[in-house]
């Protein structure tokens, strides 16, 4: 792997991470799996250009995009509380509609430039530092203010009821906790944050489009089974941290991967989902498979 | 206190299925009473106790609790004053949390929670001496989590938690049902203790005739949605499981099930 590949891999595994935090939110506190984020991440992205193209300071133009991708994900939540739609599908449906909405979003282009316009990289210029350091700086700091924000949420009494809404809805609800309440403003934080990972990679990338937002739900699992795999930890507050170093190691891997030849053979970008998918599935069955070969074993020696 | 009228409930209305599982009931409970609650299954005894917690909503009836109509409040509005505990000892912690996060949960019952600490220094001490009166060791485990304990031990907890914030009405679901007599006999012992340190008005579901002999102020009987026999104190004390048993059958000559039998 090149110098410029290893950087690029924990810049994506940064960024990216900020997206495997909000999966994460659903996926594993809710126990909600959210598919909205294949959306929100293109929403994010779209709103963040919008902004950009019409002046708006590249940092200020975050947070419309935020706003943009939590109340996607508050339709979800509103779909599977109060319409009582299974909330797979009730995330597919909102997914599909922000198909549209991002093309209006973007003027009914399915993409916007982001060429010759401010971004937050704007302010690292003047201090002459190589871009793959900037960047790397700049989605770091980001990431460390989210995971700090993130540890103290989970801890207010609104984090505690967040927790034990995923937990235990029958036990929470008698306690005095509207559940319905907890999954809408989950929900719609996991894809704030989503939108907010869209958002930069846009401005990183150079341009918002329609279809970057593919993949993102298995990509965001890899990172969350990747680092509960390597370091599974116990404790929310390194459970926390765990994902964003699995994000890493998930981009890592890939840069790996594509790197690899193997005679004639080598892997092309667009192999990565069926890749990232085998590992989710692989990530997903092993405990099972684990559990299975250790009894198997336990048998066959009691047999002896 | 809790006043209970003409309350119905229809399950899978309109189809083959159709179930009227409260039948116009009607219920008067006092202060301070401890009332046990037995009948055969689809007796309507838990459709009663969801009713009043809110997870159900009646067709029609009232139920008043305190002077307030409490009939169509959702669930987790009428917390505040209803403590609870189900049958199923995972039900009532959560597992993947530790026990001093879950009590700290139920200190917080019907008050709204915001973006203030989750549990304050303060409440550490106050768990840990709660949970010291229970006898299982649990005050010195205020890290653990939840799941790590036994049925017996996630019951008490339950019980305790239910129990934290002192509940207008405590509804006691069946809760001893599935545990081992040992345990049973614990949780029925701190069931004791804490309604009557407390005077709390008990409502207690049980499938266990002596149970329902042995504890509380109050027995009632119900058949078909309706309450069918409702003895006080000293009507109660003089019976025994076979006048119980007698008394049923000849309320109810057509309804006896196996359950009942076995469960004496």
């Amino acid at each position: 792997m090149t110098f410029y590949a290893f950087y690029g891999a924990i810049e994506q595994g940064l960024v990216y991470g900020l997206m495997a935090l909000g999966v994460y939110i659903t996926f594993r506190v809710l126990d909600f799996p959210d598919l909205t984020v294949d959306g929100s991440l293109p929403l994010g992205a779209a709103v963040c250009s919008v902004c950009i193209t019409s002046g708006w300071n590249p940092y200020l133009a975050l947070l419309p995009a935020m706003l943009a991708g939590f109340l996607a994900g508050m339709v979800t939540g509103l779909l599977t509380t109060k319409l009582r739609i299974l909330h797979l599908l009730a995330s597919i449906l909102t997914m599909t509609a922000l198909y549209s909405i991002n093309i209006r979003v973007m003027g009914g282009r399915p993409n916007i430039a982001l060429i010759r316009q401010p971004t937050v990289f704007g302010p690292f210029e003047h201090l002459s530092l190589p871009p793959f350091v900037s960047s790397n700086l700049l989605f770091g700091l980001i990431v460390l203010m989210v995971i700090l924000l993130l540890i103290w949420l989970m801890r207010t009494e609104f984090g505690q009821a967040l927790l034990a809404t995923g937990d235990n809805p029958k036990m929470i609800s008698s306690l005095g906790v509207n559940t319905h309440f907890t999954i809408v403003v989950g929900v719609g934080i996991s894809n704030a944050l989503v939108a907010l990972s869209g958002a930069l990679v846009a401005q990183n990338q150079g341009a918002a489009d329609v279809s970057m937002g593919v993949g993102t739900i298995v990509a965001g699992l890899a990172s969350i089974v990747v680092g509960e795999t390597i370091f599974n930890s116990r404790k929310l507050q390194l459970r926390i941290i765990s994902v964003v170093l699995g994000s890493i190691i998930y981009r890592l891997a890939i840069a790996l991967a594509l790197g690899v030849h193997i005679g004639e053979f080598s892997f092309t970008p667009s192999d990565l989902n069926l890749i990232t998918a085998s590992l989710v599935v692989l990530a997903l069955v092993m405990p099972r498979l684990k559990a299975a070969l250790r009894s198997k074993k336990k048998v066959e020696h009691a047999e002896h | 206190m809790l006043s209970i009228d003409c309350l119905v409930k229809t399950f899978f209305k309109g189809t083959v299925n159709e179930i009227l599982a409260l039948n116009g009931l009607m219920l008067k409970i006092r202060p301070g009473e401890f009332v046990s609650i037995i009948g055969s299954n689809g007796s309507g005894k838990s459709s009663l106790m969801n009713c009043i917690a809110g997870a159900h909503l009646p067709d029609s009836g009232k139920i008043i609790l305190d002077g307030e109509n409490i009939t169509l409040w959702p669930e987790y509005k009428r917390s505040q004053f209803i403590g609870r505990v189900f049958q199923d000892p995972l039900s009532g912690t959560c597992a993947s949390m530790t026990i001093e996060e879950n009590m700290a949960l139920a200190h917080r019952r019907g008050k709204p929670r915001g973006l203030r600490s989750g549990m304050q220094k303060s409440e550490r001490a106050f768990f840990r001496e709660a949970l010291a009166r229970l006898d299982l060791g649990l005050e010195s485990r205020l890290q653990d989590p939840a799941g790590l304990l036994s049925g017996g031990q996630r019951q008490s907890l339950t019980l305790l938690m239910a129990t934290l914030v002192r509940p207008t009405l405590l509804l006691l679901d069946e809760h001893t049902a599935a545990l081992d007599p040992k345990t049973e006999r614990l949780i029925m012992n701190l069931t004791q203790e804490l309604v009557e340190r407390e005077h709390l008005t008990t409502l207690m579901i049980t499938h266990n005739m002596q149970q329902a002999l042995n504890y509380g102020h109050r027995l009632i009987m119900m058949h078909r949605g309706k309450v069918v026999l409702d003895l006080n104190k000293d009507e109660k004390s003089r019976l025994t499981v076979q006048h119980l048993l007698e008394k049923f059958s000849s309320i109810t000559p057509d309804h006896m099930t196996d359950r009942m039998l076995l469960s004496l």
